[in-house]
């Protein structure tokens, strides 16, 4: 156990605060996108920087990686991931409500990219009484040799992270993606407390 | 007294920022709008954003501002994907290329009693970014050309050409395809370069690798091999095509002249000729036929095609 | 006399948030479940009068729990405290027979009114 792992009961409670934002992040969602988003368990775990690659490689065969910074009150920050896969590419524009000429693919994986990630994190947020801002979605890469190639080459000043992962499945599009939340270290610390300090109204 | 200042501040600010109603009729917009749109106040105010800026994709726009009021999150537009969304005049007229500034936008929503009552928009002028980034695309694509090309006769290199034989052997084994190999090497080089110099050599192998390069297809695969050596890749060729592309190259060097400081120097080339074949594990057990045909056709007599033995 | 309580919930956190939004004026004997098995264990053995179902859950989730119940014909008021609140997945669990659908967070009023409801208070 380092100093950097969450106990038994700040990784449930951490788990049940991503499970209220999960759900209503859906909702909001499914009311705007008019489909059912259908909801698993989501996963918690670290991950140290030589592996990220591994664990990413391993979990999907994502052809883009759209990338979304988020930074809020008492220190919490990190990196949103969200990772598609190629055959559910070609009815997002139909999903999202565009006229699929309108926009470019990358643009469609972006603009959904940033709708799940802020909608998740603002409702997460909000239940830890705190309110989050997000830097400009940016594509990795359409292509995942690419992707791999773009982190390899990174030399990341952290060596753990608290990785979580969720996975998204729109079932009348067929269509899935998975959202990975990376806090660097120094931001699971300032995680660890807030989560401290909800257990204590318990 | 604050407002006043925010005022100020906001009328300072090197971004654009744009306050839109529900019904996407503009509210307020700032100093650094204004300029770059050259547009008054009166023109504006209380106007609907798709009538003082025509330009803008109304479908594409209004899906997303809808999804900033209903999801009640901050939503983007950046330049990799939309160069600019408002025709907006920029910083750098002199010194870059682009007609309007490029932009990443940011959209957010202003709640007031847990409804959004306003849009904000974010106009950041990022047309340095984008020239910059443009200049070094371009730059990186001439470094990977450069990588793989032979500076003197514009042939790619070895390294390179030796990495698409080692794709192409790969490639025709996975589908049975034929693949030929020609080998080739400029006659009596030496004593060429002993009579008209370093330089009349570099412009014979120019002339040379650039007649060679007119006689092939899209597809075939032209390098440097050495000095005075050149090969060429012919994907999903069988003996016959390669022999004679093979032979219309020896004919058209040996009727060349090269026109050196008012010099001809003629050239004549020799050849090599293999096709993939079974006992071929790697792709250089292929160059090796092709260079034993190569030097056969050295040792009877020169400017002539030698093919490979088939085992 | 008491009621006898089971609260299913795969997060201990979302357990006690039940318990403790439980009126003082019921007196309960509650019994606790991390997974729809667990749940579909007790309720085979032991008498329970009322359920609160959480729906995202390992191994059996709540809409299985839900199934079996309506399979094996039990009269069991379930009531569902659940963070996915999709419109689709309320009319889901009303239609496996669930008596009530609340939101996660749990809200004691929202509570207290079912409770009301169904005859608890």
């Amino acid at each position: 156990m380092n100093a950097f792992d969450l106990t038994e009961d700040q990784q449930d409670c951490l788990q049940e605060l991503i499970n209220v934002a999960m759900g209503q992040a859906s909702d909001q969602l499914a009311r705007y996108l008019d489909t059912f988003v259908y909801l698993k368990v989501p996963s918690i775990e670290q991950v140290k920087a030589e592996h990220l690659f591994d664990t990413l490689n391993y979990e999907s065969d994502a052809t883009a990686i759209v990338s979304q910074g988020f930074f809020g009150y008492e220190g919490i920050r990190g990196e949103a991931l969200l990772m598609y896969q190629p055959k559910d590419s070609h009815r997002l524009a139909d999903l999202l409500g565009y006229e699929a000429d309108e926009l470019t693919f990358d643009e469609q994986i972006i603009d959904l990219s940033s709708i799940l990630t802020t909608t998740f994190l603002n409702v997460f947020a909000s239940q830890i009484d705190n309110q989050m801002s997000y830097s400009a979605p940016r594509l990795l890469s359409a292509n995942i040799g690419k992707v791999n190639e773009h982190i390899q080459q990174q030399a990341f000043n952290w060596d753990l992270a608290l990785k979580v992962r969720i996975s998204y499945q729109v079932t009348d599009y067929s269509f899935n993606c998975d959202m990975v939340l990376l806090i660097p270290e120094a931001a699971i610390t300032n995680i660890k407390a807030v989560l401290d300090r909800i257990l204590a109204e318990f | 007294m604050l407002d006043g200042l925010c005022d100020k501040i906001i009328n300072r600010l090197n971004t654009g920022v744009l306050l839109l109603d529900r019904n996407f009729n503009i509210l307020m917009w700032n100093r650094f709008l204004a300029v770059h749109a050259n547009q008054h106040d009166e023109q504006v105010i209380g106007k609907n954003i798709f009538q003082v800026f025509p330009e803008l994709p109304r479908k594409w726009l209004e899906r997303k501002l809808s999804s900033v009021i209903q999801l009640k999150n901050q939503s983007f537009c950046g330049w990799e994907q939309r160069h600019h969304l408002f025709e907006l005049a920029h910083s750098r007229p002199i010194t870059t290329d682009s007609d309007f500034m490029a932009q990443n936008c940011t959209f957010l929503p202003i709640e007031e009693h847990g409804q959004v009552t306003q849009i904000c928009i974010l106009i950041e002028d990022v047309t340095d970014i984008y020239h910059y980034q443009t200049q070094l695309k371009k730059t990186l694509q001439e470094l990977a050309l450069s990588n793989r090309i032979d500076g003197l006769t514009q042939a790619f290199n070895r390294k390179h050409w030796e990495e698409c034989l080692a794709a192409e052997f790969s490639r025709a084994r996975r589908h049975h395809s034929s693949l030929a190999l020609v080998m080739l090497d400029l006659d009596h080089f030496k004593l060429l370069n002993d009579t008209h110099g370093h330089q009349g050599g570099d412009k014979v192998l120019i002339e040379t690798a650039k007649a060679i390069n007119e006689l092939l297809r899209m597809g075939d695969l032209f390098g440097r091999y050495g000095g005075e050596e050149f090969a060429v890749i012919l994907p999903n060729t069988e003996l016959s095509g390669a022999e004679e592309v093979a032979e219309r190259i020896r004919q058209t060097i040996a009727l060349k002249a090269v026109d050196y400081q008012g010099q001809n120097i003629g050239i004549t080339v020799s050849l090599g000729v293999a096709v993939l074949a079974q006992q071929d594990k790697r792709y250089e057990d292929l160059i090796s036929r092709a260079d034993n045909a190569l030097y056969k056709a050295k040792f009877s007599g020169r400017n002539r095609v030698s093919l490979a033995d088939a085992s | 006399m008491s009621t006898n309580v089971l609260i299913c919930d795969d997060s201990n956190l979302a357990r006690k948030q039940v318990l403790r939004s439980l009126p003082e004026s019921l007196s309960t004997d509650v019994k606790l479940a991390s997974n729809g098995e667990e749940a579909l264990a007790i309720l085979s053995s032991e008498n329970i009068d009322i359920l609160f179902l959480d729906l995202t859950m390992p191994i059996i989730d709540g809409l299985g729990v839900l199934a079996a119940l309506k399979e094996q014909n039990k009269q069991l008021p379930v009531f569902v405290i659940s963070a996915d609140v999709q419109p689709e997945m309320q009319s889901k669990v009303l239609a496996l027979g669930a008596k009530a659908f609340l939101r996660k967070p749990i809200q004691i009023d929202v509570l207290y009114e079912h409770l009301k409801r169904h005859g608890f208070l």
